[in-house]
């Protein structure tokens, strides 16, 4: 013989696995002795192969392990066991399921919410296919090497130069906001914003079939018009509307439009939301725009890449094309650059957005406090479960004297982690189900969002299940089954150091995050506070601002101005091309506007007001040095600039600035005064540049000051007023202040939900701290008794059962204070005006901890310390 | 009626257990069937047919020697029960039967 090579051992443990034990010698014997024969009579590889086949053939039912297991029901047995029991104790102490139930189910519920928050900022342009290869074209100003600013909209002819010189690009399409429109079709008449010129792959590109229309013969010539479903219901009576037309009031002898497509409403997710689409062609023959010019740049610009995996090289193949461009003399100081369109909503803040963008940081913030307290709630069920292992101590003391094993312990308490999370996320789904629309209103969610739909939020949902029952039951599981049974049953156990050094460092861990959380929150509505509070260096009260019609001649505006004015109730009148609180794409920019006395050039963006003399006493703007406009037109080539202005041309004071001249658009201008600077958007951004010029009855908006009195009767007044001026035109208005205010949204927003999150933790974290006082101070009964009868009083004995507690608070705030000045540090540092750190931002949140949790533990203390001694002391 | 199945298989197992008595153990079985059916049989379909037969009485079994060969590991002898042999007359002569009624028709039907 000789030949003794063993068989290969995968087979062995393959066997191993899934072979019944009392089979495993006799069969592997077999299996081997073939083996060896085969080598004989067949060689080694073939043996191999037989070896390998016969062990597959092996999986049969008779032979394997776990069909024989399941056969016996033994686990089953066991499980259904476990959930007997694991019910019983929750029947048995009501209040402490109770507090289980609710710490986890509120923390679990306020998880969800924040997660469909999250989704729904994550999920921005996921409905378009080509989200990872459509990239936006913007515009970096330089002056010199630094970025002055940055610029969503681009010269029309770029994109397709774009396509046309670089590889990687495969299509483009442009997006052109036309602005305000009247738009008329029979009796119905509305101003609309959300119109774009687009060019006809902006279907493909951006992802909306056409529903009514043929996407391959339209938008090939001007006039021709896409709407939106709802756009459908809103101006016709009926579904089908191609071949239909749409005025456009005021323009070209008021332009008809012939309606050649219908699509879906774009979704909420998106960052370019749009009611209507003109074809590009439309552009230059209804607006003047010279699709061909290098001059004016006020189109989105849209690239759609090859593959994904491109953008870096098109990146790359941009920063050529703008040396080429520069060459050319196309670009001067201005550099393009890309970014995919799945990152603008949270990662762009250009001027000229579409639409005010989120914040990437603020998602991730609220994420991870949501986790937090989602933690705090675990960390209750924790504590609770373990300080209640001093009931159950002489359970598991008993169940391993009877033979249990370890794991059988463990199984036991991960099926009650197990079932209260499960009854839990039952419960926080009711709970989300009923603060939903509530939290869609603080969050600002569109009430059009669901998360009933989408795989991840589910998938998220099982991960933060999965988690918590894992982090709820290891705890309560290892500590519990590592008791030593004859300590237990001997009764020696009770003050484990180790395990109660565990609970009191997680309720410092609980009050410490608490602690955090309420600093945070009082710190955001400070700083929101403070900003609304600031001289926005104009007066928005008491102001109503309306449009003017689209249709309206300059000398029509004049009058229905000064009609206005002749009434009591109203101060003044201002026409303007743009009022603080609307977005800057509502202004136009030219940049490098210089003295020109100017010896170096330098290119920074300034924006442009159109306004007549009426603007700067109306909105209460202080007038530093020179003078106002004249009424009337005798204004020319001159111009009103801010503070900030003449502080990037290096002038160091106001009156200095006055009588100087600018160069730009190809004239000469004479500085006539210096406004100090006001706020735009809100304080907490900079000042802007800003260079205002005379305008004669064309702006888009009137200002109408009006005095103290009733709101309602005034806007009432105007409306009367400008119905009977203007008929056929529809009356939008709104309140400076009020649009002003809006700027705050975000950081009201952000203020309302993070201190929703901070009063769900707090109501958590003292759930937990009750629960666990009541189960300390039970043990301590008796001690109460015996102090009481020797004379105790009870404010002696409500300090002495508070102070443990006390002191684990303080300590958390100890932790807590300094980690939380560092957070808000950084926080504030994101604002341009902030306030200062102060002392009570943390006193006042550690006042209010320490309160609270006195008054949580309180509510048990006062009881015993109350309660007759002979009472505690006659049982046993 | 019959409250023991048998399948062909298994019947044919059995039938080799009591053919090699002392030396019934998997390997063996398997190549003296192997020899007899002329096809290669897998350990598997032996092992699982015997395992049947043992739940249903058929066969006894218990641990053999161990050989070198065998890696160390103990043979398994199986021996029929009392109860097999039984089982596996009942099938005989329900099968000599139908052979009976057989010829006596093939007859009739070469006078036709």
């Amino acid at each position: 013989m000789g030949l003794f090579t063993d068989p290969p051992k995968l087979g062995h443990k393959v066997l191993k696995i899934f072979l019944k034990k009392d089979y495993l010698e006799e069969i592997e014997g077999d299996l081997e002795e073939v083996y060896h024969d085969n080598i004989e009579l067949l060689g080694l590889k073939k043996a191999k192969r037989i070896y390998a086949w016969d062990v597959i053939k092996l999986i049969r039912p008779k032979l394997l392990k776990n069909l024989n297991w399941i056969n016996k029901l033994d686990s089953i047995m066991m499980i259904t066991n476990n959930i007997k029991i694991a019910l019983r104790v929750f029947k048995r102490d009501k209040a402490y399921t109770f507090i289980n139930l609710l710490g986890l189910s509120t923390g679990l519920a306020i998880a969800l919410l924040i997660i469909q928050y999250v989704r729904f900022e994550t999920s921005y342009e996921d409905y378009n296919t080509n989200a990872d290869r459509v990239a936006r074209i913007t515009m970096d100003y330089l002056n010199g090497e630094t970025v002055v600013d940055q610029d969503c909209e681009t010269y029309a002819p770029l994109s397709p130069l774009i396509v046309d010189r670089i590889n990687e690009a495969v299509g483009y399409t442009r997006a052109y906001n036309t602005g305000a429109e009247t738009l008329q079709v029979g009796e119905k008449i509305f101003r609309e914003m959300r119109i774009f010129g687009a060019d006809s792959s902006f279907f493909d590109i951006m992802g909306y079939p056409l529903i009514q229309g043929d996407q391959r013969t339209i938008f090939r010539n001007p006039f021709e018009i896409v709407l939106t479903e709802s756009m459908v219901y809103k101006y016709f009576d009926k579904p089908d509307v191609v071949g239909e037309s749409i005025r456009f009031q005021g323009r070209q002898e008021s332009a008809s439009f012939k309606v050649v497509g219908v699509v879906e409403d774009s979704p909420p997710n998106t960052h370019l939301k749009f009611d209507f689409l003109i074809s590009y062609a439309s552009m230059e023959k209804a607006y003047n725009a010279d699709n061909n010019s290098w001059s004016g740049n006020n189109t989105f610009a849209y690239i759609l890449l090859q593959k994904p995996s491109d953008l870096a090289t098109f990146q790359q193949r941009l920063i050529e094309l703008n040396l080429e461009l520069k060459k050319e003399e196309r670009l001067e100081d201005e550099n393009v650059i890309a970014q995919l369109i799945s990152d603008i909503h949270l990662y762009s803040d250009k001027s000229f957005e579409p639409e005010k963008n989120g914040d990437a940081q603020s998602v991730f913030f609220l994420f991870c406090v949501a986790l937090l307290v989602i933690l705090i709630a675990l960390v209750n069920y924790i504590n609770l479960s373990t300080s209640k292992s001093l009931d159950r101590a002489k359970e598991v003391g008993i169940r391993k004297v009877m033979g249990s094993s370890l794991l059988a312990l463990r199984t036991q308490f991960f099926t009650e982690s197990f079932l209260i999370n499960f009854f839990a996320v039952g419960l926080a789904i009711i709970f989300m189900i009923i603060g939903l629309d509530s939290f869609k209103n603080i969050a600002s969610l569109p009430s059009s969002f669901t998360f009933i739909g989408d795989p991840q939020f589910w998938m998220l949902l099982g991960l933060v299940f999965f988690v918590s029952v894992f982090f709820a039951g290891i705890f309560p599981a290892f500590v519990l089954s590592g008791f030593s049974p004859i300590a237990v049953l001997k009764g020696k156990f009770g003050n484990s150091s180790a395990g109660s050094f565990m609970r009191k460092s997680l309720v410092v861990f609980q009050f410490a995050i608490t602690g955090f959380l309420l600093v945070q929150t009082l710190t955001a509505s400070e700083q929101i506070r403070y900003m609304r509070s600031l001289d926005n260096g104009f007066d928005k009260e008491q102001s109503i601002v309306l449009r003017t019609p689209s249709t309206a001649k300059k000398e029509e505006v004049k009058t229905f101005q000064n009609q206005l004015k002749q009434f009591p109730e109203i101060v003044n009148v201002s026409n303007t091309s743009c009022v603080p609180g609307l977005p800057s794409k509502e202004m136009s920019t030219t940049t490098g506007i210089k003295l020109s006395d100017a010896t170096e050039d330098y290119y920074f963006n300034f924006y442009i007001y159109f306004m007549d003399e009426d603007f700067i006493p109306t909105l209460g703007l202080e007038v530093l040095a020179g003078n106002n406009f004249l009424p009337n037109s005798l204004n020319e080539k001159q111009v009103i600039v801010n503070e900030e202005s003449i502080a990037l041309w290096g002038i160091p004071t106001p009156e200095e600035a006055v009588g100087k001249t600018l160069d730009f658009w190809g004239e000469r201008f004479t500085i006539k005064g210096v406004v100090k600077n006001f706020n735009q958007a809100s304080a907490k951004s900079p000042h802007i540049a800003m260079v205002m010029l005379y305008n004669d009855g064309w702006g888009d908006y009137l200002v109408v000051k009006t005095d103290g009195g009733d709101v309602s009767e005034n806007v009432r007044l105007v409306q009367e007023k400008f119905e009977a001026f203007y008929t056929n035109s529809p009356f939008n208005y709104f309140f400076l202040d009020e649009r002003f205010d809006q700027n705050f949204r975000s950081e009201e927003q952000f203020k309302q939900v993070f201190g929703l999150l901070t009063g769900f933790a707090i109501l958590i974290a003292c759930l937990g701290l009750y629960g666990l006082s009541s189960f300390t101070i039970a043990k301590r009964v008796k001690e109460i008794g015996v102090r009481k009868v020797l004379g105790a009083s009870v404010i002696q004995l409500i300090m002495l059962l508070s102070k443990d507690f006390m002191k684990l608070v303080g300590l958390s705030l100890i932790i807590a204070l300094p980690v939380s000045y560092l957070i808000i540090d950084g926080w504030l540092d994101n604002y341009a005006v902030k306030i200062d750190i102060s002392w009570w931002l943390f006193a006042l949140p550690s006042v209010m901890m320490l309160l609270l949790s006195f008054l949580t533990v309180y509510v048990k203390t006062y009881r015993v310390a109350q309660s007759n001694p002979s009472g505690s002391l006659r049982d046993e | 009626m019959k409250k023991t199945k048998l399948g062909e298989f298994e019947e044919l197992v059995l039938l080799t257990v009591i053919v090699l008595s002392q030396d019934a153990y998997g390997v063996e079985i398997k190549r003296e069937l192997e020899d007899r059916l002329k096809e290669r049989l897998s350990v598997g379909s032996i092992q699982s047919a015997l395992k049947r037969m043992e739940e249903k009485g058929l066969l006894t079994s218990e641990f053999g020697e161990a050989s070198n060969k065998r890696g160390g590991k103990r043979k398994r002898i199986y021996t029929a029960t009392p109860y097999a042999h039984q089982v596996l007359a009942e099938i005989k002569d329900v099968r000599a039967g139908l052979w009976s009624s057989i010829q006596i028709s093939g007859e009739g039907f070469k006078t036709i």
